[in-house]
């Protein structure tokens, strides 16, 4: 199919062109990453966690596929501090493996869809510089993925003010928007952050011509429209009823959500609104919407899109879709991991931890 | 002159003999490029998995040569078509 697919299309002509398409290889790199899927901790070890004390799950985690990074790191850390490096640690190598596995257009994509992770870290660099957080308290939330490595992102957790943390960062293409940050707009300067992120995302993703890569969007476009759809609950929550702060935050290139209908309506007459959409489906069988917590909703959003990303997975089986599934699923597994951990330290309710993970 | 002459007299390309030479190798050679073409996949999938997972070798060179079938075909209808 994709031999025809390449056979019909026209050749590419500029030498970016090339490099982009190249020979990626699927089975090999699909393969390899189903395998690595089927390595994911199975649903039925989570209830097991809950039970667990914080050495225990440690104990656990270091005899999973996080040997190394615990073993690598017991020296310098202990307790929660350790899980939560080696979840970094291995999250940050998994996503370096990909990128090594993987090749030609296949690369390409995962690289540009992967930049979320280097955006995320400037984000904690700054927000950890604004409010004085100590180099280790940063160290803690910071994910070396992308062209940023963790020598690179601890020098610069290490610097004294934001100003010289957006100094270091001026060879990257986030300078010109970090320049506006003046210690008083981070919230402008995050959202914008996201956007580039997304716009820069689709740019690379392109016009969607081939089977595998109109999925590819698809899951984009779904995570996008997860991200508006929670945003707009917690806002609406919240009270917050002007159309112009709504409209600020919300990420332009949704499946079916439509931000700019839904975020003048009052809370009642969104929640109808929604039930036109697919997303209802997901959240339908929530008794009292009105007094559900957004924690709820929001895992149940997150359920909806892993699943989502596995059917899809199932629809093209030699693309880059299975290796996006992959990638969600190893995410929601470290998130899962940290939810436990951080809830058992600071002595949350079982059941309360319980709501908040998601466990497919 | 004479002597080429009967040399294409004795085996003529589009003879009896010469047809069913080119048959046989129409038929390796189509069957050939077709079962490399399906062990490529396979093949570098198997790889893959095997890489991951060490367990995998032995299923994984079963399936890789199952294609092989198509050649052995080819074999098969090539040695009919020349006897």
């Amino acid at each position: 199919m994709r031999l025809l697919e390449r056979l019909r299309g026209k050749k590419p002509s500029k030498e970016s062109e090339k490099k982009k398409k190249g020979t990626s290889n699927y089975a090999y790199a699909v393969t390899r990453v189903r395998a690595m899927k089927s390595n994911l901790l199975p649903k039925e070890s989570y209830p097991r966690l809950l039970n667990m004390g914080i050495d225990e799950i440690t104990r656990f985690i270091q005899e999973s596929e996080y040997k190394n990074d615990v073993d690598e790191l017991a020296m310098k850390y202990s307790g929660g501090d350790l899980a939560e490096h080696a979840l970094n640690r291995n999250l940050a190598l998994t996503h370096d493996k990909l990128g090594r596995i993987t090749s030609g257009e296949l690369n390409y994509l995962i690289t540009a869809y992967l930049k979320r992770y280097e955006i995320l870290s400037i984000k904690t660099l700054l927000r950890g510089k604004l409010y004085n957080a100590s180099v280790e308290e940063i160290l803690e939330f910071l994910i070396a993925s992308g062209q940023f490595t963790y020598t690179f992102l601890s020098e610069l957790a290490a610097k004294a003010t934001y100003q010289e943390v957006v100094e270091s960062l001026k060879k990257t293409e986030y300078y010109p928007l970090l320049q506006k940050f003046d210690g008083t707009n981070l919230a402008d300067i995050e959202n914008e952050l996201d956007k580039m992120y997304y716009s820069s995302l689709f740019e690379a993703i392109g016009e969607p011509k081939s089977k595998d890569r109109k999925l590819f969007t698809r899951i984009v476009r779904l995570e996008v429209d997860v991200k508006n759809l929670s945003n707009l609950f917690r806002l609406k929550k919240a009270g917050v009823e002007q159309y112009d702060d709504i409209m600020s935050l919300m990420i332009e290139g949704g499946i079916e959500l439509k931000p700019a209908k839904l975020a003048s309506l009052p809370y009642d007459e969104f929640v109808n609104a929604l039930q036109k959409t697919q997303y209802w489906d997901a959240i339908s069988d929530v008794t009292d919407l009105d007094m559900a917590s957004l924690t709820i909703l929001e895992s149940k959003f997150t359920r909806y899109y892993l699943e989502s990303a596995t059917t899809f997975s199932h629809a093209s089986p030699l693309s880059i879709v299975p290796v996006m599934d992959y990638i969600i699923h190893k995410n929601n597994e470290v998130n899962n991991l940290r939810i436990i951990f951080r809830g058992k330290e600071t002595g949350l309710d079982d059941n309360l931890i319980k709501e908040q993970l998601v466990v497919i | 002159m004479v002597e080429a002459a009967t040399v294409a007299a004795a085996a003529p390309i589009f003879g009896d003999a010469g047809l069913k030479a080119l048959g046989a190798a129409i038929a390796i050679a189509g069957t050939g490029i077709a079962s490399a073409w399906a062990e490529k996949d396979i093949g570098s999938a198997a790889i893959g998995a095997m890489a991951e997972n060490e367990a995998l070798f032995g299923k994984g060179l079963i399936l890789t040569v199952i294609p092989e079938t198509i050649v052995i075909f080819g074999l098969v209808v090539a040695l009919l078509v020349s006897s």
